[in-house]
């Protein structure tokens, strides 16, 4: 049976100080995917390797990592698409756990502090609404936090400024394109969540697998709200122009 | 408020590495060059750089500096913020300073749609100069240098109108669009932009090298080149 070097980054914080690959040399079979691997070593080599899985069908999130430096979802890269020699690293933008274990925990408190859907006033319940309107607040329900964009976005990685990050514009998006909500969340993406840190260069477009659109659908149309609201003369005047007739 | 915050003008351009003073210097370089050897027309063909005015170029220059495509293209290759999405090529780290789209300087960005509006206004010109190349001499004559034009002013119309400001302008904006008057024909048009702001970066690249081209095609007539052969002519219509 063939076999594969796959390296495996291994530290344990509380007793390393440093982490290092360690390699392992694997039986594959066709259709295998690097999950599979992981745990193939965890089962039959070094049971104390910690990580994290769960659906193993990319629908919960929880194998995310760094396969040969792209973040990845272990479930859903095949072996035979990345070659014989391969390394998984825990997510570098998330305080490490044990192994390919991170602590992603830190970003709840960033959905707690978005504003919350918020239904228009005389709302009639239940909710009727036309397909044409949740077109767009569906695509960012595909979304499984996997978190992998926040790993990606150098913004959150590199420079660890006040930035919410993708995966919370694309929630912000998802509640402010919803035809039944009445807030604007730009206002706040652009005061407090720092949307101005995002320089549109695509890395968490790039690597969803769930394959939504952040940048172009959810990113680029929040930062066009903000500029009508703190940046565009023209918009500031009409808007409140409107108000004043309301 | 953090020191990075404060700065006016971003870490990138107030200590600047080789590749943004090579940056700047080549769009100073195009601009000198555009001046000083001015084609504004030659033989039917009139140069897109120099049509209406060649002092109108900062209007699409400007709306090509703060496309969304090219602010991906000079942050990743020019800034380095990243350089590439996987771990070995990013090239970016956290003891440089990053203040992205938040310095008074780059919030400029933000007014994109004003030099979107006003190369709406230099668009028609395209369609002018097509025509003019297409009626030279009278008649109905297709050259080498038309076919280039009708490329070039094709991809610069569609790059122009699949815009991420006038997606926002047209629908992205509303949240609702079965409220607003004839909803199945804004929503049509809002996803036929859509369709076409998905190829917005191909469109952005493929329509800047058109511009070039036709521009240096003119120039290679100048020179004396013999390229520019008919390929269908109807005489005096």
């Amino acid at each position: 049976m063939k076999k594969i070097s796959l390296g495996i980054y291994r530290q344990d914080p509380s007793a390393d100080r440093k982490g290092k690959i360690v390699k392992y040399h694997v039986p594959v079979e066709e259709g295998m995917v690097v999950l599979d691997a992981v745990r193939h070593v965890q089962e039959n080599t070094d049971p104390t390797l910690a990580v994290r899985w769960n659906c193993k069908a990319a629908r919960c999130g929880s194998c995310a990592a760094e396969i040969n430096g792209v973040p990845k979802l272990m479930c859903k890269t095949r072996i035979e698409d990345i070659g014989d020699d391969i390394t998984v690293e825990p997510m570098r933008s998330f305080t490490l756990v044990k192994d390919l274990v991170t602590d992603i925990s830190p970003a709840w408190a960033v959905a707690r502090s978005l504003p919350h859907f918020h239904p228009r006033q005389r709302s009639v319940h239940p909710f009727r609404i036309e397909e044409m309107d949740v077109e767009r607040s569906q695509e960012f329900r595909k979304c499984i936090e996997c978190m992998l964009c926040m790993d990606v976005c150098h913004v959150k990685r590199e420079h660890n400024t006040s930035y919410v990050g993708p995966r919370y514009i694309v929630k912000a998006a998802s509640l402010d394109m919803h035809p039944m909500d009445s807030l604007d969340r730009s206002k706040f993406l652009d005061r407090e969540g720092g949307i101005g840190y995002c320089n549109v260069t695509k890395c968490c477009q790039a690597i969803c697998p769930a394959h939504i659109r952040i940048t172009e659908n959810a990113i680029i149309p929040e930062k066009e709200r903000a500029a009508d609201l703190f940046y565009d003369p023209l918009m500031m005047l009409l808007k409140r122009l409107r108000k004043v007739k309301d | 408020m953090t020191a990075a915050k404060r700065r006016i003008v971003p870490e990138e351009l107030s200590n600047p590495s080789w590749r943004v003073l090579s940056f700047i210097f080549l769009l100073l370089a195009a601009f000198v060059a555009l001046l000083l050897f001015p084609v504004p027309e030659f033989k039917g063909y009139i140069d897109p750089f120099y049509s209406p005015l060649i002092l109108l170029l900062p209007i699409p220059a400007m709306l090509r500096l703060t496309c969304y495509t090219f602010r991906r293209g000079y942050n990743r290759h020019v800034f380095q913020h990243p350089q590439a999405c996987e771990a070995a090529n990013r090239n970016d780290d956290r003891s440089r300073d990053y203040t992205g789209e938040t310095t008074p300087l780059m919030k400029i960005e933000n007014l994109h749609r004003y030099f979107v509006y006003g190369s709406l206004l230099i668009l028609p010109f395209f369609f002018y100069d097509l025509f003019v190349s297409l009626t030279y001499g009278g008649g109905f004559i297709l050259r080498a240098g038309s076919i280039l034009m009708i490329v070039e002013t094709a991809l610069v119309t569609l790059y122009l109108l699949s815009c991420n400001s006038i997606r926002s302008l047209i629908g992205g904006r509303n949240d609702c669009f079965s409220c607003m008057h004839a909803p199945r024909a804004r929503k049509g048009v809002y996803d036929l932009q859509s369709f076409f702001n998905s190829h917005h970066d191909n469109l952005a690249w493929l329509s800047l090298i058109f511009v070039v081209a036709v521009d240096l095609y003119i120039r290679a007539l100048m020179a004396g080149w013999p390229i520019d052969f008919t390929l269908f002519k109807i005489v005096g219509i």
